[in-house]
């Protein structure tokens, strides 16, 4: 599908577009354009992407050898902290939603933007003031409590920039509150004519329910937050059992939060992969209701299964039974999704582009983190594997070969989109294939590793793990190189790519209905939605002829 | 549609903005932003709510004895006072929607007038524990010599432990949390309802007597959440202030008609989700344990 040009010429770009309309900075920084905003936190994401994958760089060397040798014991807990806090809260939380949501919902349902266009820019604000708060602390000497704050290392332990960090976060959970907010606004008041919610892309309905969860479930890591900064300073007790506080209650309040905001990080890849998977099979999805209410399903079970986190930390033995089992029932939506996918592969007229090689990336990976997931839900096998590289494995192979493949993905999908320029396909296969490669090879390993007994958060392990270190080692590199590529070719893309046009995908979503990149109010007509989603056939209003005039000169892959 | 400027040419109602088709869908949306506004602010307060909860039931009689030293006149006329307020604030959107100006400017400024009030009421009380060393936090009460101790004319409470220095009594040069007062946790224990946690709490395990120093911690837990839940309710009631000032220089500048009064109609909202916290917040820190002082002395 690289060959449009040859078949109807070179496309011309849009004279009026969101990137040329105002160039000054100011024109920028006051924006109320969802798109703009999207690119900003675009950029800033990537930037936090960045430092976070240098730490995770400065983890693996220093875990090369058995010694504790590159860094102090003191210096590499600072450094996972950081990896962690850093990966989290300013990478993954807003990755898709604040990127790719923020950028494509409006036009995916026939808005002129978001509902409330100021509020989304004091959230991108709010995120810049809450990085600005974290990164200070971190180049002050940074923090080593571990990402999750626990007390006592946070309020009585520890003397690092626990105080600018928190602040940070605090900060940034209100920037994700209002998105969240915005987004569910949006869908509610903002649809076209036509676009009813059962036509709605499954994109949207993942980042209603991942909205849903960041209303919810953000404002009480604030409060926590708020409570673990007061009991640093005044040190009253509520977290100190030896006055009468209680520490597992701060496990608690953290993972009310922090375990929905594991599914912040995995649903909207989930809507990222619904599109690639359907669209790249060229068949209607199968089950869409199925994988619509599956999102919803996730985001509600999601705020039950906190104490699985608490397993062995003096949570009550009968507390652990139920939430056992409420953590093998949200299991049950992810796999819905997952058989649903499946079945619309079945069958498809499957094109293996860049996007959809990410997409069944994702399927693959995603299936092994969920899989180990189960493993560490039963209570009696996670008494061996709590604390373990088991448990690293688990939850990378859920973020990283979740959420950051599927934003990978949705990047290189919507690509064309966002800027009007293709990127070099050839170099976007090659990417996705060593961050494949790369990711099993860095984290398959430390499955072993942790069902070995290798304990994380340590600088130093006994000889007999050090192959499979070496191991995960090397599939970092190879995943680092992976991730730098499309730094490369798509910046690249940015001045040497090819025009996209409106459709280069030739797919019915109403975003490929606009020009590449849209006009600033998304649509030069308002649009009217007479097809349902993901309709490839006669009633999609889409130039069926042209496809097939496409399809006959370059052939689908 | 297709002008990239931000200006319209065609006439259309005063503040609608430009992603909108109408006013219908605007307001529409900003009342449901508003909603989930409010219901991520409950989200917020319920973990604070949360921890109440769970070192109430935890420690019953420390909360008792704590709840029975605030002044529940004022958080009474305090509670009378929001809800005075929130009757003037739903007669401004009334108003509003009327399009009467001058009833909006007078109503809004009776409302910041029982807004302030209250946060008047809440300094005077917050002055009281300071002055009773009941801040739970070392150095941030009030700092009495050891002369000016003399001077203080109360009877201390009797010490519930042995070997007490009455003498000390009230002296604080550090400005620490002060409490002496265990009668509470004395009678519970007599009467036999003094739970398990409490015994645990409470006790010095050498001795197996109601350690005072224990059952002070306790105490200070107490007022740190009531600090904690009442400083966080007075913070959004000053965030209202500064939102009725703003309503009060539209309201002025005649800005509200029957066609456009959500500003007034959200701002409404909020003042009445704070009031609403206090209507929890007053019976749960104010009333707690009166029943002990009506029968026992």
């Amino acid at each position: 599908m690289q060959t449009q040009d040859e078949i109807t010429g070179e496309f011309q770009r849009p004279k009026l577009n969101y990137l040329n309309n105002g160039t000054t900075l100011k024109s920028w920084l006051l924006t109320k354009d969802h798109k703009r905003i999207a690119l900003m936190y675009l950029i800033s994401v990537s930037a936090f992407f960045m430092m976070g994958g240098i730490y995770a760089s400065i983890i693996r060397l220093e875990l090369l050898t058995p010694a504790s040798d590159l860094l102090e014991t003191g210096t590499y807990n600072k450094v996972f902290t950081q990896h962690g806090i850093l990966m989290i809260f300013f990478f993954l939380i807003p990755s898709i939603p604040a990127v790719l949501g923020n950028f494509l919902i409006p036009i995916m349902i026939g808005a002129k933007d978001l509902a409330l266009p100021r509020v989304n820019l004091l959230s991108l604000y709010l995120y810049w003031i809450g990085g600005s708060f974290a990164l200070w602390g971190l180049m002050q000497g940074g923090v080593d409590t571990g990402w999750t704050f626990y007390v006592p290392y946070s309020t009585t332990f520890s003397n690092t920039y626990v105080m600018a960090v928190g602040l940070g976060i605090f900060i940034n959970g209100f920037s994700s509150i209002l998105t969240g907010l915005n987004f569910i606004v949006t869908v509610h008041t903002m649809r076209a004519p036509g676009m009813t919610w059962f036509r709605l892309p499954l994109f949207v309905w993942a980042h209603y329910a991942v909205s849903l969860v960041m209303v919810l479930g953000t404002p009480v890591i604030a409060i926590t937050i708020l409570l673990m900064a007061l009991e640093r300073v005044a040190h009253v007790g509520i977290f100190d059992p030896s006055i009468g506080g209680d520490p597992i209650l701060f496990q608690h309040l953290f993972w009310f939060y922090s375990h929905p905001a594991v599914y912040i990080m995995v649903l909207p890849g989930m809507g990222v992969v619904s599109e690639l998977i359907s669209n790249f099979s060229r068949k209607k999805i199968f089950g869409y209701e199925f994988i619509a209410f599956s999102s919803i399903a996730i985001a509600v079970f999601g705020f039950l299964v906190w104490g699985h986190h608490m397993f062995v930390s003096g949570q009550s033995i009968y507390a652990g039974m139920v939430f056992s089992f409420l953590t093998m029932v949200v299991a049950v939506p992810s796999a819905i999704k997952m058989f649903n996918w499946t079945a619309t592969m079945y069958k498809g007229s499957i094109s293996y582009d860049t996007p959809m090689l990410y997409g069944i990336g994702f399927m693959g990976l995603f299936l092994i983190g969920g899989l180990t997931g189960l493993f560490l839900g039963a209570i009696g096998l996670t008494v061996h594997l709590t604390d373990t590289y088991f448990v690293v494995a688990h939850f990378h192979y859920v973020m990283v070969g979740g959420q950051v493949i599927a934003y990978l993905g949705g990047i290189h999908y919507w690509w064309p989109k966002i800027t009007g320029k293709m990127y070099s396909e050839f170099w976007g296969k090659i990417s996705a294939m060593l961050v494949f490669v790369g990711f099993n090879l860095t984290f398959f390993p430390q499955f072993i590793l942790g069902y070995q007994g290798m304990p994380r958060r340590y600088a130093a392990y006994p000889p007999e793990f050090q192959v499979l270190n070496i191991f995960s080692t090397a599939g970092a590199s190879v995943l680092a190189i992976g991730f730098l590529m499309p730094a490369i070719y798509l910046i690249h893309s940015l001045i040497w790519g090819k025009e996209a046009g409106p459709n280069p995908w030739m797919l019915p979503g109403l975003e490929w209905r606009t020009s590449s990149p849209p006009p600033t109010e998304n649509f030069l007509e308002p649009p009217v939605v007479t097809w349902e989603a993901y309709e490839f056939g006669e009633d999609s209003g889409l130039d069926l002829e042209e496809a097939r005039r496409r399809a006959a000169v370059a052939p689908v892959a | 549609m297709a002008t990239h400027v931000d200006t319209h040419g065609e006439y259309h109602p005063p503040g609608l903005q430009h992603q909108f088709e109408d006013m219908k869908q605007q307001e529409e949306s900003v009342s449901i932003g508003m909603w989930m506004f409010l219901v991520q602010e409950i989200m917020f307060f319920g973990g604070l709510f949360t921890v109440y909860l769970v070192f109430r039931s935890r420690f019953p009689m420390a909360f008792a004895a704590g709840s029975n030293h605030l002044n529940v006149v004022m958080g009474f006329a305090n509670t009378l006072v929001l809800i005075v307020s929130s009757l003037t604030m739903a007669l401004t959107v009334y108003y509003a929607q009327k399009g009467n100006r001058n009833m909006q400017v007078i109503l809004i400024i009776l409302t910041m007038i029982f807004g302030a009030t209250f946060l008047g009421v809440k300094v005077v009380e917050y002055k009281e524990k300071y002055d009773d060393g009941l801040v739970p936090v070392t150095g941030l009460n009030r700092k009495v010599k050891a002369s000016a101790g003399e001077e203080h004319g109360e009877e201390p409470a009797k010490p519930c432990w042995e070997g007490a220095h009455e003498e000390h009594e009230y002296i604080n040069p550090k400005g620490e949390f002060q409490w002496h007062d265990c009668s509470l946790a004395k009678k519970a224990e007599n009467e036999g309802f003094l739970t398990p946690t409490e015994k645990i709490g409470y006790y010095n395990p050498a001795s197996g007597q109601i350690d005072a120093n224990k059952f002070r911690d306790k105490v200070r837990i107490y007022f740190w959440i009531y600090f904690a839940m009442t400083g966080l309710h007075a913070l959004h009631m000053i965030v209202g202030l500064i939102l009725m000032s703003w309503l009060l220089y539209k309201a002025w500048k005649n800005t509200f008609s029957a066609e456009y009064y959500m500003p007034v109609e959200m701002s409404g909202l909020y003042w009445h989700f704070v009031d609403i916290v206090w209507i929890f917040l007053f019976p749960l820190l104010y009333l707690l344990g009166r029943h002990f002082i009506a029968h026992g002395g």
